[in-house]
Protein backbone atom coordinates (compact mmCIF):
# COMPACT_ATOMS: atom_id res chain seq x y z
CA UNK A 1 0.00 0.00 0.00
CA UNK A 2 2.67 2.57 0.89
CA UNK A 3 5.04 1.13 -1.47
CA UNK A 4 1.76 2.07 -4.25
CA UNK A 5 1.73 5.55 -3.07
CA UNK A 6 5.02 5.98 -3.42
CA UNK A 7 5.20 5.07 -6.60
CA UNK A 8 2.03 6.48 -7.96
CA UNK A 9 3.53 9.78 -6.53
CA UNK A 10 7.00 8.81 -8.77
CA UNK A 11 4.62 9.05 -11.63
CA UNK A 12 2.88 11.98 -10.93
CA UNK A 13 6.01 13.79 -10.77
CA UNK A 14 6.97 12.91 -14.05
CA UNK A 15 3.85 13.25 -16.10
CA UNK A 16 3.93 16.89 -14.08
CA UNK A 17 7.81 17.16 -15.94
CA UNK A 18 6.33 16.05 -19.19
CA UNK A 19 2.88 17.77 -19.39
CA UNK A 20 5.20 21.47 -20.46
CA UNK A 21 7.05 19.17 -23.12
CA UNK A 22 4.12 17.68 -24.21
CA UNK A 23 2.18 20.62 -25.03
CA UNK A 24 4.58 22.56 -26.34
CA UNK A 25 4.68 19.52 -29.04
CA UNK A 26 0.84 19.45 -29.06
CA UNK A 27 0.48 23.70 -29.25
CA UNK A 28 3.03 23.79 -31.67
CA UNK A 29 1.18 21.02 -34.20
CA UNK A 30 -2.24 23.04 -33.88
CA UNK A 31 -3.54 25.92 -36.13
CA UNK A 32 -3.88 29.69 -34.98
CA UNK A 33 -5.34 30.18 -32.09
CA UNK A 34 -6.27 27.45 -30.49
CA UNK A 35 -4.12 27.06 -27.55
CA UNK A 36 -4.98 23.46 -26.28
CA UNK A 37 -5.85 24.02 -22.99
CA UNK A 38 -9.02 21.56 -22.80
CA UNK A 39 -8.99 18.39 -23.08
CA UNK A 40 -11.28 18.14 -26.54
CA UNK A 41 -8.29 19.91 -28.37
CA UNK A 42 -6.05 17.17 -27.52
CA UNK A 43 -7.62 14.50 -28.42
CA UNK A 44 -9.01 16.11 -31.49
CA UNK A 45 -6.45 15.46 -34.35
CA UNK A 46 -8.45 16.67 -37.43
CA UNK A 47 -6.79 19.85 -37.49
CA UNK A 48 -3.08 19.35 -36.59
CA UNK A 49 -0.85 21.31 -38.87
CA UNK A 50 2.63 21.98 -40.12
CA UNK A 51 2.35 25.31 -41.13
CA UNK A 52 3.91 26.39 -37.82
CA UNK A 53 7.12 24.54 -38.42
CA UNK A 54 6.81 25.54 -42.24
CA UNK A 55 6.84 29.44 -40.87
CA UNK A 56 9.34 29.20 -38.51
CA UNK A 57 11.93 27.76 -41.06
CA UNK A 58 11.22 30.20 -43.18
CA UNK A 59 11.08 33.26 -41.80
CA UNK A 60 14.12 32.49 -39.07
CA UNK A 61 17.56 31.25 -39.15
CA UNK A 62 16.80 29.07 -36.72
CA UNK A 63 18.90 25.91 -38.60
CA UNK A 64 21.84 28.16 -39.00
CA UNK A 65 21.17 29.43 -35.04
CA UNK A 66 21.44 25.44 -33.95
CA UNK A 67 24.73 25.12 -36.24
CA UNK A 68 26.41 28.14 -34.72
CA UNK A 69 25.52 26.48 -31.09
CA UNK A 70 26.71 23.12 -32.03
CA UNK A 71 30.08 24.30 -33.94
CA UNK A 72 30.74 26.50 -30.86
CA UNK A 73 30.12 24.24 -28.34
CA UNK A 74 32.12 21.41 -30.12
CA UNK A 75 35.13 23.84 -31.18
CA UNK A 76 35.01 24.95 -26.78
CA UNK A 77 34.63 21.46 -25.99
CA UNK A 78 37.63 20.00 -27.77
CA UNK A 79 39.70 22.78 -27.28
CA UNK A 80 38.90 22.53 -23.23
CA UNK A 81 39.74 19.42 -23.25
CA UNK A 82 43.19 19.63 -25.12
CA UNK A 83 44.23 22.51 -23.12
CA UNK A 84 43.03 21.19 -19.70
CA UNK A 85 44.47 17.78 -19.88
CA UNK A 86 48.09 19.08 -20.67
CA UNK A 87 47.85 21.82 -17.88
CA UNK A 88 46.52 18.78 -15.48
CA UNK A 89 49.29 16.84 -16.77
CA UNK A 90 51.81 19.32 -15.47
CA UNK A 91 50.47 19.61 -12.23
CA UNK A 92 50.14 16.20 -11.38
CA UNK A 93 53.06 14.55 -12.88
CA UNK A 94 55.59 17.86 -12.96
CA UNK A 95 57.97 18.89 -10.12
CA UNK A 96 58.30 22.87 -10.33
CA UNK A 97 59.06 25.71 -7.96
CA UNK A 98 55.63 27.64 -8.98
CA UNK A 99 53.58 25.18 -8.89
CA UNK A 100 51.08 25.56 -5.54
CA UNK A 101 51.19 29.10 -6.60
CA UNK A 102 50.17 28.54 -10.28
CA UNK A 103 47.82 25.78 -8.99
CA UNK A 104 45.66 28.70 -6.92
CA UNK A 105 45.99 31.70 -9.52
CA UNK A 106 44.36 28.69 -12.19
CA UNK A 107 41.54 27.76 -9.70
CA UNK A 108 40.86 31.49 -8.73
CA UNK A 109 39.27 31.19 -11.83
CA UNK A 110 36.37 29.90 -10.40
CA UNK A 111 36.07 32.87 -7.89
CA UNK A 112 34.32 35.18 -10.29
CA UNK A 113 31.48 34.56 -12.74
CA UNK A 114 31.11 35.75 -16.30
CA UNK A 115 28.21 37.73 -15.56
CA UNK A 116 30.06 39.87 -13.28
CA UNK A 117 32.81 40.63 -15.89
CA UNK A 118 30.67 41.47 -18.65
CA UNK A 119 31.82 45.16 -18.89
CA UNK A 120 35.47 44.81 -19.18
CA UNK A 121 35.02 41.68 -21.06
CA UNK A 122 32.92 43.27 -23.98
CA UNK A 123 35.77 45.98 -23.82
CA UNK A 124 38.45 43.38 -24.56
CA UNK A 125 36.63 41.58 -26.90
CA UNK A 126 35.61 44.95 -28.32
CA UNK A 127 39.56 45.85 -28.69
CA UNK A 128 40.39 42.55 -30.34
CA UNK A 129 37.61 42.74 -32.85
CA UNK A 130 36.14 39.84 -31.73
CA UNK A 131 32.56 41.10 -31.15
CA UNK A 132 29.81 39.58 -33.07
CA UNK A 133 32.59 36.45 -34.19
CA UNK A 134 32.16 33.12 -33.01
CA UNK A 135 35.57 33.01 -31.84
CA UNK A 136 34.31 35.84 -29.12
CA UNK A 137 32.20 33.76 -27.87
CA UNK A 138 34.52 30.72 -27.68
CA UNK A 139 38.22 32.03 -26.64
CA UNK A 140 36.08 33.30 -23.02
CA UNK A 141 34.63 29.99 -22.91
CA UNK A 142 38.24 28.44 -22.53
CA UNK A 143 39.02 30.07 -19.07
CA UNK A 144 36.97 27.35 -17.09
CA UNK A 145 39.79 25.57 -14.69
CA UNK A 146 37.56 23.32 -13.44
CA UNK A 147 38.49 20.94 -16.62
CA UNK A 148 42.27 20.88 -15.50
CA UNK A 149 41.44 20.45 -11.89
CA UNK A 150 39.25 17.42 -12.45
CA UNK A 151 41.92 15.83 -14.26
CA UNK A 152 44.44 16.40 -12.37
CA UNK A 153 42.56 14.43 -9.73
CA UNK A 154 42.15 11.28 -12.11
CA UNK A 155 45.89 11.87 -13.01
CA UNK A 156 46.75 11.80 -9.33
CA UNK A 157 45.03 8.06 -9.32
CA UNK A 158 47.52 6.85 -11.96
CA UNK A 159 49.75 4.65 -10.73
CA UNK A 160 53.32 5.56 -10.99
CA UNK A 161 54.83 2.24 -12.09
CA UNK A 162 53.03 2.64 -15.48
CA UNK A 163 54.92 6.10 -15.79
CA UNK A 164 57.76 4.46 -15.05
CA UNK A 165 57.80 2.15 -16.99
CA UNK A 166 57.03 4.52 -19.93
CA UNK A 167 59.98 6.64 -18.97
CA UNK A 168 62.25 3.72 -19.10
CA UNK A 169 61.04 2.78 -22.66
CA UNK A 170 62.23 6.54 -23.40
CA UNK A 171 58.89 8.54 -23.50
CA UNK A 172 59.95 12.32 -22.58
CA UNK A 173 57.22 14.13 -21.26
CA UNK A 174 54.88 15.20 -23.82
CA UNK A 175 54.65 11.66 -25.55
CA UNK A 176 54.32 10.28 -22.14
CA UNK A 177 51.15 12.51 -21.83
CA UNK A 178 50.00 11.26 -25.34
CA UNK A 179 50.49 7.85 -24.50
CA UNK A 180 50.02 6.92 -21.27
CA UNK A 181 47.85 10.09 -19.97
CA UNK A 182 44.96 10.87 -22.46
CA UNK A 183 44.16 6.99 -23.17
CA UNK A 184 43.99 6.46 -19.33
CA UNK A 185 41.96 9.53 -18.55
CA UNK A 186 39.42 8.73 -21.53
CA UNK A 187 36.79 8.27 -19.66
CA UNK A 188 36.91 11.45 -17.03
CA UNK A 189 37.49 13.17 -20.55
CA UNK A 190 34.09 12.32 -21.91
CA UNK A 191 32.59 13.48 -18.79
CA UNK A 192 34.29 16.62 -18.39
CA UNK A 193 33.69 17.12 -22.26
CA UNK A 194 29.92 16.36 -21.65
CA UNK A 195 29.69 19.11 -18.71
CA UNK A 196 31.70 21.73 -20.81
CA UNK A 197 29.10 21.44 -24.06
CA UNK A 198 25.95 21.71 -21.99
CA UNK A 199 27.81 24.69 -20.71
CA UNK A 200 28.57 26.44 -23.71
CA UNK A 201 25.13 25.48 -25.45
CA UNK A 202 23.40 26.72 -22.51
CA UNK A 203 25.46 30.19 -22.15
CA UNK A 204 22.67 32.35 -22.26
CA UNK A 205 24.10 35.84 -21.39
CA UNK A 206 27.32 36.29 -22.92
CA UNK A 207 26.16 35.59 -26.57
CA UNK A 208 23.01 37.44 -26.32
CA UNK A 209 25.76 40.61 -25.79
CA UNK A 210 28.56 39.96 -27.74
CA UNK A 211 26.97 38.86 -31.42
CA UNK A 212 24.36 41.10 -33.01
CA UNK A 213 23.73 39.54 -36.47
CA UNK A 214 21.46 37.34 -37.06
CA UNK A 215 23.83 35.01 -38.69
CA UNK A 216 26.46 34.73 -36.23
CA UNK A 217 23.62 34.17 -33.28
CA UNK A 218 23.82 31.47 -31.12
CA UNK A 219 20.40 29.58 -30.50
CA UNK A 220 19.95 30.26 -26.75
CA UNK A 221 20.22 34.02 -27.15
CA UNK A 222 19.00 34.41 -31.02
CA UNK A 223 15.26 32.71 -29.90
CA UNK A 224 14.33 35.82 -27.75
CA UNK A 225 15.86 38.39 -30.14
CA UNK A 226 13.57 36.95 -32.96
CA UNK A 227 10.72 36.43 -31.03
CA UNK A 228 10.54 40.05 -29.54
CA UNK A 229 11.40 41.71 -33.04
CA UNK A 230 8.40 40.01 -34.70
CA UNK A 231 4.51 39.27 -34.04
CA UNK A 232 3.99 35.94 -33.16
CA UNK A 233 1.62 33.56 -31.79
CA UNK A 234 1.74 30.92 -29.30
CA UNK A 235 1.91 28.36 -32.28
CA UNK A 236 4.42 30.02 -33.94
CA UNK A 237 6.60 30.65 -30.60
CA UNK A 238 5.70 26.52 -29.53
CA UNK A 239 6.89 25.00 -33.05
CA UNK A 240 10.24 27.58 -32.80
CA UNK A 241 10.89 26.37 -29.13
CA UNK A 242 10.36 22.35 -30.24
CA UNK A 243 12.76 22.74 -33.10
CA UNK A 244 14.96 23.86 -30.47
CA UNK A 245 14.54 21.26 -28.12
CA UNK A 246 14.23 18.27 -29.85
CA UNK A 247 17.71 17.95 -30.87
CA UNK A 248 18.50 18.48 -27.27
CA UNK A 249 16.42 15.84 -26.17
CA UNK A 250 17.10 13.28 -28.70
CA UNK A 251 21.14 13.63 -27.87
CA UNK A 252 19.98 13.23 -24.26
CA UNK A 253 17.59 10.13 -24.81
CA UNK A 254 20.70 8.54 -26.80
CA UNK A 255 23.89 9.46 -24.79
CA UNK A 256 21.54 9.81 -21.49
CA UNK A 257 23.70 6.93 -19.18
CA UNK A 258 26.92 9.28 -20.22
CA UNK A 259 25.16 12.54 -19.62
CA UNK A 260 23.96 11.55 -16.17
CA UNK A 261 27.25 10.29 -14.99
CA UNK A 262 29.02 13.26 -16.53
CA UNK A 263 26.81 15.56 -14.75
CA UNK A 264 27.44 13.99 -11.52
CA UNK A 265 31.15 13.70 -11.68
CA UNK A 266 31.65 17.09 -12.89
CA UNK A 267 28.76 18.43 -10.21
CA UNK A 268 30.54 16.37 -7.09
CA UNK A 269 34.01 16.93 -7.51
CA UNK A 270 33.49 20.41 -8.53
CA UNK B 1 85.03 26.81 -8.27
CA UNK B 2 83.75 23.88 -8.44
CA UNK B 3 80.76 24.43 -6.26
CA UNK B 4 79.92 27.67 -8.28
CA UNK B 5 79.57 25.09 -11.32
CA UNK B 6 77.33 22.60 -9.66
CA UNK B 7 75.22 25.59 -8.58
CA UNK B 8 75.14 26.87 -11.71
CA UNK B 9 73.99 23.81 -13.19
CA UNK B 10 71.53 22.74 -10.52
CA UNK B 11 69.71 26.02 -10.88
CA UNK B 12 69.81 25.64 -14.43
CA UNK B 13 68.28 22.54 -14.50
CA UNK B 14 65.85 24.05 -11.98
CA UNK B 15 64.74 26.63 -14.49
CA UNK B 16 64.62 23.83 -17.54
CA UNK B 17 61.79 21.52 -15.42
CA UNK B 18 60.31 25.18 -14.65
CA UNK B 19 59.81 26.12 -18.18
CA UNK B 20 59.18 22.79 -19.49
CA UNK B 21 56.34 22.13 -16.96
CA UNK B 22 54.75 25.94 -17.43
CA UNK B 23 55.00 24.97 -21.31
CA UNK B 24 52.13 22.52 -20.56
CA UNK B 25 50.33 25.35 -19.00
CA UNK B 26 50.72 27.75 -21.77
CA UNK B 27 47.97 26.56 -24.04
CA UNK B 28 45.52 27.02 -20.94
CA UNK B 29 47.18 30.00 -19.35
CA UNK B 30 47.03 32.79 -22.49
CA UNK B 31 43.14 32.95 -22.71
CA UNK B 32 43.02 32.92 -18.82
CA UNK B 33 45.10 36.01 -18.68
CA UNK B 34 43.74 37.74 -22.10
CA UNK B 35 39.80 36.66 -21.40
CA UNK B 36 39.52 36.33 -17.27
CA UNK B 37 42.66 37.93 -15.19
CA UNK B 38 42.95 40.69 -17.91
CA UNK B 39 38.83 41.59 -17.78
CA UNK B 40 39.44 41.96 -13.67
CA UNK B 41 41.93 44.30 -13.88
CA UNK B 42 40.43 46.41 -16.82
CA UNK B 43 37.60 46.10 -14.51
CA UNK B 44 39.13 47.71 -11.93
CA UNK B 45 40.81 50.51 -13.88
CA UNK B 46 37.27 51.15 -15.53
CA UNK B 47 35.45 51.57 -12.72
CA UNK B 48 37.24 54.43 -11.50
CA UNK B 49 36.09 56.36 -15.00
CA UNK B 50 33.44 57.57 -16.26
CA UNK B 51 33.41 55.29 -19.37
CA UNK B 52 31.48 55.22 -22.36
CA UNK B 53 31.17 52.27 -25.06
CA UNK B 54 33.11 54.56 -26.99
CA UNK B 55 36.17 55.10 -24.37
CA UNK B 56 37.76 56.29 -21.43
CA UNK B 57 35.79 60.08 -21.00
CA UNK B 58 37.82 60.95 -17.21
CA UNK B 59 38.71 60.11 -13.94
CA UNK B 60 36.70 60.18 -11.12
CA UNK B 61 38.27 58.21 -8.19
CA UNK B 62 35.74 56.51 -6.15
CA UNK B 63 33.13 58.56 -7.50
CA UNK B 64 30.87 56.00 -8.94
CA UNK B 65 30.99 53.47 -5.68
CA UNK B 66 29.67 56.93 -3.69
CA UNK B 67 27.12 56.87 -6.51
CA UNK B 68 25.82 53.30 -5.89
CA UNK B 69 25.61 53.45 -2.50
CA UNK B 70 23.29 56.30 -3.05
CA UNK B 71 21.30 54.77 -5.29
CA UNK B 72 18.15 52.89 -4.00
CA UNK B 73 17.97 50.62 -6.86
CA UNK B 74 20.86 48.74 -6.09
CA UNK B 75 19.76 47.48 -2.41
CA UNK B 76 16.62 47.14 -4.39
CA UNK B 77 18.32 44.92 -7.33
CA UNK B 78 20.49 43.29 -4.54
CA UNK B 79 17.91 42.21 -1.98
CA UNK B 80 15.91 41.41 -5.06
CA UNK B 81 18.62 38.62 -5.75
CA UNK B 82 18.89 37.76 -2.15
CA UNK B 83 15.08 37.05 -1.85
CA UNK B 84 15.31 34.61 -4.80
CA UNK B 85 18.12 32.95 -3.17
CA UNK B 86 16.17 32.57 -0.11
CA UNK B 87 12.35 30.96 -2.21
CA UNK B 88 14.51 29.24 -4.77
CA UNK B 89 17.19 27.60 -2.91
CA UNK B 90 15.16 25.54 -0.13
CA UNK B 91 12.81 24.38 -2.77
CA UNK B 92 14.90 23.00 -5.27
CA UNK B 93 17.32 21.53 -2.91
CA UNK B 94 14.52 19.59 -0.87
CA UNK B 95 12.42 19.00 -3.97
CA UNK B 96 16.07 17.40 -5.75
CA UNK B 97 16.37 15.06 -2.41
CA UNK B 98 12.83 14.12 -2.91
CA UNK B 99 12.98 12.96 -6.57
CA UNK B 100 16.59 11.35 -5.69
CA UNK B 101 15.05 9.54 -2.57
CA UNK B 102 12.12 8.56 -5.18
CA UNK B 103 14.36 6.80 -7.56
CA UNK B 104 16.51 5.41 -5.52
CA UNK B 105 14.41 2.91 -4.71
CA UNK B 106 13.87 -0.80 -6.05
CA UNK B 107 10.94 0.63 -8.69
CA UNK B 108 10.24 -0.13 -12.36
CA UNK B 109 11.37 1.96 -15.04
CA UNK B 110 13.99 3.62 -12.59
CA UNK B 111 16.03 4.49 -15.42
CA UNK B 112 13.30 6.02 -17.10
CA UNK B 113 11.96 8.07 -14.23
CA UNK B 114 15.35 9.61 -13.93
CA UNK B 115 15.72 10.66 -16.99
CA UNK B 116 12.20 12.49 -17.14
CA UNK B 117 13.53 14.29 -14.30
CA UNK B 118 16.64 15.07 -15.72
CA UNK B 119 15.27 15.48 -19.21
CA UNK B 120 14.69 19.97 -18.76
CA UNK B 121 17.97 20.89 -17.38
CA UNK B 122 19.23 19.97 -21.24
CA UNK B 123 17.07 22.55 -22.59
CA UNK B 124 18.66 25.80 -22.82
CA UNK B 125 17.10 28.72 -20.69
CA UNK B 126 15.00 30.39 -23.09
CA UNK B 127 13.42 27.36 -24.44
CA UNK B 128 12.14 26.93 -20.98
CA UNK B 129 11.21 30.58 -20.23
CA UNK B 130 9.08 30.18 -23.80
CA UNK B 131 7.37 27.25 -22.76
CA UNK B 132 6.86 28.72 -18.79
CA UNK B 133 5.61 32.22 -20.18
CA UNK B 134 2.72 30.22 -22.41
CA UNK B 135 2.25 27.69 -19.93
CA UNK B 136 1.30 30.70 -16.91
CA UNK B 137 -0.18 33.45 -19.99
CA UNK B 138 -3.30 34.57 -17.67
CA UNK B 139 -5.74 34.15 -20.76
CA UNK B 140 -4.72 31.14 -23.02
CA UNK B 141 -1.96 29.42 -20.38
CA UNK B 142 -2.34 25.75 -19.28
CA UNK B 143 -1.89 26.72 -15.78
CA UNK B 144 -4.59 28.44 -15.22
CA UNK B 145 -7.19 26.61 -17.51
CA UNK B 146 -5.91 23.49 -15.22
CA UNK B 147 -6.78 25.25 -11.93
CA UNK B 148 -10.24 26.82 -13.63
CA UNK B 149 -10.93 22.71 -14.37
CA UNK B 150 -10.68 22.28 -11.16
CA UNK B 151 -13.08 25.29 -10.11
CA UNK B 152 -10.00 27.24 -8.41
CA UNK B 153 -9.14 30.55 -9.39
CA UNK B 154 -6.26 31.78 -11.77
CA UNK B 155 -3.54 34.40 -11.32
CA UNK B 156 -1.82 36.79 -13.53
CA UNK B 157 0.82 34.59 -12.66
CA UNK B 158 4.02 36.96 -14.43
CA UNK B 159 2.39 40.17 -13.97
CA UNK B 160 1.44 40.24 -10.05
CA UNK B 161 3.98 41.08 -8.04
CA UNK B 162 3.45 38.60 -4.97
CA UNK B 163 3.09 35.64 -7.70
CA UNK B 164 5.95 36.61 -10.52
CA UNK B 165 8.85 35.41 -8.14
CA UNK B 166 7.24 32.26 -7.27
CA UNK B 167 6.45 31.72 -11.22
CA UNK B 168 10.31 32.40 -11.91
CA UNK B 169 11.58 30.03 -8.99
CA UNK B 170 9.13 27.12 -10.30
CA UNK B 171 10.18 27.74 -13.52
CA UNK B 172 13.65 27.42 -12.63
CA UNK B 173 12.86 24.59 -10.37
CA UNK B 174 11.30 22.20 -13.32
CA UNK B 175 14.35 23.53 -15.35
CA UNK B 176 17.63 22.04 -13.03
CA UNK B 177 16.21 19.85 -10.18
CA UNK B 178 17.36 16.83 -11.94
CA UNK B 179 20.52 18.14 -11.89
CA UNK B 180 20.30 18.27 -7.71
CA UNK B 181 18.82 15.25 -8.04
CA UNK B 182 21.53 13.21 -9.86
CA UNK B 183 24.10 14.90 -7.24
CA UNK B 184 21.95 13.41 -4.52
CA UNK B 185 21.66 10.02 -6.15
CA UNK B 186 25.13 9.84 -6.67
CA UNK B 187 25.70 10.57 -3.06
CA UNK B 188 23.23 7.72 -2.32
CA UNK B 189 25.32 5.22 -3.47
CA UNK B 190 28.21 6.43 -1.43
CA UNK B 191 26.26 5.52 1.94
CA UNK B 192 27.01 2.05 2.51
CA UNK B 193 24.60 -0.88 2.84
CA UNK B 194 25.80 -1.96 5.75
CA UNK B 195 24.47 1.11 7.60
CA UNK B 196 20.98 0.14 6.96
CA UNK B 197 21.20 -3.29 7.96
CA UNK B 198 22.21 -2.48 10.97
CA UNK B 199 19.49 -0.26 11.50
CA UNK B 200 17.00 -2.46 10.44
CA UNK B 201 18.65 -5.45 12.65
CA UNK B 202 18.13 -2.85 15.69
CA UNK B 203 14.16 -1.97 14.29
CA UNK B 204 15.18 1.56 12.86
CA UNK B 205 11.99 3.15 11.11
CA UNK B 206 11.99 4.26 7.93
CA UNK B 207 11.97 8.31 9.63
CA UNK B 208 14.78 6.95 11.27
CA UNK B 209 16.59 5.69 9.07
CA UNK B 210 16.38 8.65 6.65
CA UNK B 211 17.10 11.13 9.78
CA UNK B 212 19.99 9.24 11.17
CA UNK B 213 21.94 7.38 8.17
CA UNK B 214 21.09 9.10 4.87
CA UNK B 215 20.55 12.69 5.74
CA UNK B 216 24.09 12.53 7.39
CA UNK B 217 25.37 10.14 4.77
CA UNK B 218 24.29 13.22 2.46
CA UNK B 219 25.94 16.07 3.75
CA UNK B 220 28.94 16.56 1.79
CA UNK B 221 26.89 16.19 -0.86
CA UNK B 222 24.31 18.91 0.45
CA UNK B 223 26.56 21.43 1.38
CA UNK B 224 28.10 21.45 -2.17
CA UNK B 225 25.25 21.88 -3.35
CA UNK B 226 23.21 24.42 -1.30
CA UNK B 227 26.68 26.88 -2.14
CA UNK B 228 26.31 25.84 -5.66
CA UNK B 229 22.97 27.07 -5.75
CA UNK B 230 23.35 29.63 -3.79
CA UNK B 231 25.83 31.47 -5.88
CA UNK B 232 23.80 30.14 -9.69
CA UNK B 233 20.60 31.83 -7.94
CA UNK B 234 22.74 34.92 -7.31
CA UNK B 235 23.76 35.12 -10.97
CA UNK B 236 20.05 34.88 -12.57
CA UNK B 237 19.74 36.95 -15.61
CA UNK B 238 17.89 35.30 -18.29
CA UNK B 239 14.79 33.86 -17.00
CA UNK B 240 13.84 37.61 -15.54
CA UNK B 241 15.11 39.13 -18.41
CA UNK B 242 13.13 36.97 -21.10
CA UNK B 243 9.89 36.18 -18.74
CA UNK B 244 9.63 39.27 -17.11
CA UNK B 245 11.63 42.09 -18.22
CA UNK B 246 12.81 42.84 -14.23
CA UNK B 247 8.62 43.46 -13.63
CA UNK B 248 5.95 44.11 -13.01
CA UNK B 249 7.69 47.40 -12.10
CA UNK B 250 11.00 46.46 -11.20
CA UNK B 251 10.07 44.07 -8.64
CA UNK B 252 11.88 40.97 -10.44
CA UNK B 253 14.87 43.24 -11.59
CA UNK B 254 18.18 40.98 -10.58
CA UNK B 255 21.77 42.37 -9.68
CA UNK B 256 23.02 40.91 -13.13
CA UNK B 257 20.08 42.95 -14.83
CA UNK B 258 20.97 45.79 -13.39
CA UNK B 259 24.57 45.75 -14.38
CA UNK B 260 23.25 44.61 -17.50
CA UNK B 261 21.61 47.57 -17.79
CA UNK B 262 23.32 50.43 -16.44
CA UNK B 263 26.31 48.90 -18.94
CA UNK B 264 24.15 48.21 -22.28
CA UNK B 265 21.44 50.15 -22.05
CA UNK B 266 22.98 53.48 -20.59
CA UNK B 267 25.96 53.12 -21.53
CA UNK B 268 27.38 53.94 -18.31
CA UNK B 269 30.50 51.12 -18.60
CA UNK B 270 32.26 52.94 -15.58
CA UNK B 271 29.61 52.87 -13.18
CA UNK B 272 28.49 49.26 -14.64
CA UNK B 273 32.10 48.22 -13.80
CA UNK B 274 32.20 49.52 -10.42
CA UNK B 275 28.74 47.84 -9.88
CA UNK B 276 30.30 44.66 -10.90
CA UNK B 277 32.78 45.11 -8.71
CA UNK B 278 30.86 45.09 -5.73
CA UNK B 279 29.02 42.34 -7.07
CA UNK B 280 32.25 40.28 -7.10
CA UNK B 281 33.29 41.53 -3.48
CA UNK B 282 29.29 39.79 -2.04
CA UNK B 283 30.40 36.42 -3.70
CA UNK B 284 33.73 36.33 -2.72
CA UNK B 285 32.46 36.95 0.92
CA UNK B 286 29.72 34.40 0.46
CA UNK B 287 32.68 31.87 -0.88
CA UNK B 288 34.58 32.63 2.13
CA UNK B 289 31.61 32.11 4.44
CA UNK B 290 30.72 28.93 3.03
CA UNK B 291 34.24 27.87 3.07
CA UNK B 292 34.90 28.52 6.43
CA UNK B 293 31.60 27.18 7.48
CA UNK B 294 32.29 23.73 5.62
CA UNK B 295 36.10 23.42 6.96
CA UNK B 296 34.35 24.53 10.60
CA UNK B 297 31.72 21.12 10.21
CA UNK B 298 34.22 18.56 9.12
CA UNK B 299 36.62 18.92 11.61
Amino acid sequence: MKKAVVNLSAIGFALLFLLPLVWMIVVSLKPDGVSATNVRDWVDFSDLTLDNYRKIFNSSGILKWMLNSFLIGTITTVISLLISSLGAFAFSQKRFRTKVVLYVFVASGLLIPVEALLIPLYDTVLHLQLLDNMWGIILPGLTNPLGIMLLKQFMDGIPQNYVEAARLDGCRDFRLWRSVFVPLTSSAMVSVGIFYFILSWNNFIWPYIAITSEEHMVLAAALPTFLSNNTLLVNNIMAASAIAAIPAMAVFIVLQKNIVQGVAMTGIKG
Amino acid sequence: MLHDSVAKRRSLKALAAELSAIAFLVPFLVPFLVFYVWPVVKGGWMSLHVWGVAGKQRFVGLDNYAKILRDDNFYANLWHSFYFVLIFVPLVIVFGLVLALLVNRKMPMRALFRSVYFLPYVLSVSIVCFIWMRMLDSGSGLVNSILAAFGLPGANWLTDPDWAWWSIAITTVWWTVGFVMVLFLAGLQEIPVEFYEAANIDGANSYQRFRHITLPGLSGVMRVQIFYQVIASLKLFGQVHIMTQGGPGDTTNTFVRYIYLTGFKKDLFGLASAQSLLFCLIMLIITAAQYRFMNKRED
